[in-house]
């Protein structure tokens, strides 16, 4: 709005002036308008009152079947007898809603188990096929604590959280099946190749800006359909975040994934891996929300920027004071009440004010402004400052360039769950110091050229077979 | 953009296969079907009762219910012969309140039941009442650190038996919130209310909750939004409200046929269960297998 700014450079009654012709346009044209819908109005009623005729009945008809605006003419007609238009509509689309069965859970013994992928928290993994299909999935042998309530509740949360999720982002739940014991319960997932922590370990470089906008995204995507669906994953690390080939990501592991609802109800503080924990359960505060997910988010951020976990605490108040360091200590006035929780006041902290600050740019200088931005707000130790996931799915960060990397561009990596190894090539060493060696003899055999073939390395995808 | 048929969870539940409700385990073991009729109606009004002592809200009490008639469904499906009314009916209350915002410890539940099942309670009297007889005897229903330990032990049992069962699926929308929004979609329930509006809402439930007793098994064989119409349709009728004289319904994606039929469906829950208690009248429903035995035996005794 030019006119609107004082510029130096325009002549200020001039500008005026224009202003006022346009504004005097403008409220012709309205005038012009309302005068044209008021005329129109009145044709609508002198028909109206006039009687309608055979061929006015038809061409109304006409207009009612275009659906055009004929509002009252058929108010009219659904007084008394309201069956004779009704019939005259279209059958109704109506929505059917999915209906998926339920039966006794099917043996364990319809997979056949490959090899162990990891110990999580709440259970075993291993790779397995399905024997009827050929298909791989993840087998995910539930953890049963020996607690005397029975199935544990954090299976059981497990189960529920996971078949009530169903989104590109988060692993899907195939079924749940059953071993000989009755204790014996086995989760059928989605195999993925990777997961993002030992993927990390094996790279050289960390990923690049365009690779990390593409896997924040997707994580972000899958914490905002969690949470509004009132679910908490209140574990969300790198070692959970699993990845395919094809460059998708997938949220794992809802060992500790429970509903939730507002106002809170009284959770656990017990929850989320150390490093990636917000401060504020660390504080122990007696009620949390869907923010502690977006603190994690924001360590996984910290993470992919440098392929190393960006808070290694050890324990608890190590955890809070690597928390203080790099983000700043709350103050009464950035954190409202942080004070009064109940791990906050055997805390003893300095208050001069130059040790408060935020050094969060400091430590990602390659991190353009918007991204520093989008990582302070997520790492605020102030629960009420961090965003929510859409809103970060929104920030200006991921509009910028370099843009977010398509999925099908992300490079492959041998797979560790697949047991793949990237191909080890023997180059030859100098020679050795001595005689050099005569070919005549020797050379001319070469029956031991294919010979400790079962020695060399296989990779896990494509490889020359010899017969 | 038609929403993906995933995304609907939250509006739709599982439900029984044709197989599933013409054959059931329980009748492959030699219960005949009208008393399979009377131990589910049994099981559910012993589920409500014990959610009543425990004071739980009806979502979970309802939901414990549904679980309860999935367990007992289809050839595949549990048999009142080997896994008793009662352990079931105990097993789904505590697992729905356990994955509930109010959990529920094994003894609280196992006190209601043993309460419940004791000759004092008042799910085991004739329809009378204990008005005219002297003071409940305490020692029938009290649970000794013995036998509750024994049944502890069969109800988390039973707690596996009906997971493996159901394959773990826990999950039950209800219709009860959803009637709600289509009655403020209808416009008449105003945001301050009137009685005659209030009392829309309440008989719209009432049917909701009676629906959870029906021998079709309402819940398992409709989706939430079409018992949700259903329920409104019929107390619209009854309470005297004027609901829109077209085929609203269709909105909420119910056809008429289907309307129809759960309108006759939960009309028909009154004349049921007036019937179910009138036939239990001298003894009470087996909800033990001993009884269920016993019962099945003075049934022989009876046909030669």
């Amino acid at each position: 709005m030019a006119s609107h700014s004082k510029s130096r450079w325009a002549d200020d009654e001039e500008d005026a002036a224009l202003e006022a012709q346009r504004k005097r346009e403008k409220e012709l044209k309205r005038k012009v308008k309302a005068e044209k819908q008021r005329k129109l109005e009145e044709q609508e009623s002198l028909r109206r009152q006039n009687p309608v005729d055979a061929t006015e009945d038809a061409t109304h008809d006409h207009e009612a079947i275009n659906g055009a605006a004929e509002r009252p003419f058929k108010r009219r007609k659904l007084s008394p007898e309201p069956d004779t238009p009704l019939k005259e509509l279209p059958p109704a689309k109506l929505l059917r809603f999915p209906a998926p069965e339920w039966g006794p859970c099917r043996h364990v013994d319809n997979f056949e188990k490959l090899n162990h992928i990891e110990e999580g928290s709440y259970g075993w993994v291993s790779r397995a096929k399905e024997t009827a299909t050929g298909g791989i999935v993840a087998l995910k042998k539930l953890k049963m604590d020996n607690s005397n309530d029975g199935f544990p509740v954090t299976g059981l949360r497990e189960i529920q959280t996971l078949m009530a999720s169903r989104h590109t982002n988060i692993v899907a739940l195939r079924e749940v099946v059953m071993g000989d014991k009755l204790d014996d319960v086995f989760l059928v997932m989605d195999f993925l190749e990777h997961d993002l922590k030992t993927l990390q370990e094996d790279m050289l470089d960390a990923f690049s800006p365009s690779e990390i906008k593409t896997l924040l995204l997707q994580l972000t995507s899958a914490v905002d359909y969690l949470h509004s669906n009132w679910i908490l994953h209140r574990d969300l690390k790198t070692s959970n975040l699993l990845m395919n080939n094809r460059g998708q990501l997938k949220v794992a592991d809802f060992g500790m994934a429970r509903y939730y609802g507002d106002p809170p109800p009284k959770l656990t503080q017990l929850v989320v891996t150390l490093w990636y924990r917000a401060p504020e359960l660390l504080l122990g505060a007696e009620k949390y929300g869907a923010e502690i997910d977006l603190w994690s988010v924001g360590c996984i951020f910290g993470e992919l920027l440098t392929k190393d976990p960006l808070l290694q605490g050890k324990n608890e108040v190590d955890q809070l004071s690597k928390i203080f360091e790099l983000c700043g200590i709350p103050t009464e006035a950035t954190w409202p009440g942080f004070k009064r929780l109940p791990n906050a006041r055997s805390l003893r902290l300095p208050s001069i004010s130059q040790t408060t600050g935020n050094v969060l740019r400091a430590k990602f200088p390659l991190l353009t402004t918007a991204g520093s931005a989008l990582l302070t707000s997520l790492l605020s130790p102030n629960p009420a400052q961090r965003p929510t996931a859409s809103e970060v799915l929104a920030h200006p960060y991921f509009r910028e360039d370099p843009k977010p990397k398509s999925t099908a561009m992300f490079p492959t990596f041998p797979s560790k769950a697949g047991q793949e190894k990237r191909r080890r090539l023997a180059s030859p060493s100098a020679p050795k110091r001595g005689d050099a060696p005569r070919i005549a003899g020797e050379a001319a055999d070469f029956s031991g050229i294919f010979a400790n073939r079962d020695t060399e390395e296989v990779g896990g995808g494509f490889a020359l077979k010899l017969i | 953009m038609a929403p993906e048929p995933e995304q609907l969870s939250s509006l739709s539940n599982p439900l029984a296969t044709v197989d599933q409700l013409s054959t059931s385990s329980s009748q492959l073991d030699g219960v005949p079907a009208d008393l399979e009729g009377s131990l589910r109606f049994a099981g559910a009004k012993l589920t409500q009762a014990a959610g009543i002592l425990l004071r739980l809200p009806q979502e979970i009490i309802a939901q414990a219910i549904v679980i309860f008639y999935r367990f007992y469904l289809g050839s595949e499906g549990g048999s009142f012969r080997i896994n008793a009314v009662k352990d079931v009916s105990a097993a789904s209350l505590y697992m729905t309140a356990k994955i509930s915002f109010l959990p529920q410890s094994t003894r609280s539940v196992l006190n209601v039941y043993a309460y419940l099942l004791s000759p004092t309670s008042p799910l085991r009297q004739p329809s009378e009442g204990i008005t005219g007889k002297e003071k409940p005897d305490a020692e029938s229903y009290y649970l000794s650190e013995g036998s509750y330990h024994s049944a502890r032990a069969t109800l988390l049992q039973t707690e596996s038996i009906l997971l493996r069962s159901i394959s773990f699926i826990t999950q039950v929308t209800l219709p009860h919130h959803l009637a709600l929004t289509y009655l403020q979609t209808l416009g008449v329930l105003p945001p301050s209310p009137t009685t005659k509006s209030s009392a829309l809402a309440a008989r719209t439930l009432a049917h909701l909750n009676t629906a959870l007793f029906s021998p079709q098994l309402l819940y398992l064989t409709h989706q939430p939004p079409h018992l949700a119409v259903s329920a409104i349709y019929l107390a619209a009728r009854e309470v005297g409200v004027k609901l829109p004289s077209m085929e609203w319904w269709e909105v909420f994606d119910v056809d008429r046929e289907t309307l129809g039929f759960l309108v006759v469906g939960l009309g028909s829950c009154e004349g049921w269960i007036e019937g179910e208690n009138e036939k239990w009248t001298e003894i009470s429903c087996p909800l033990t297998l001993d009884e269920l035995e016993e019962e099945i035996r003075r049934r022989d005794v009876e046909n030669g």
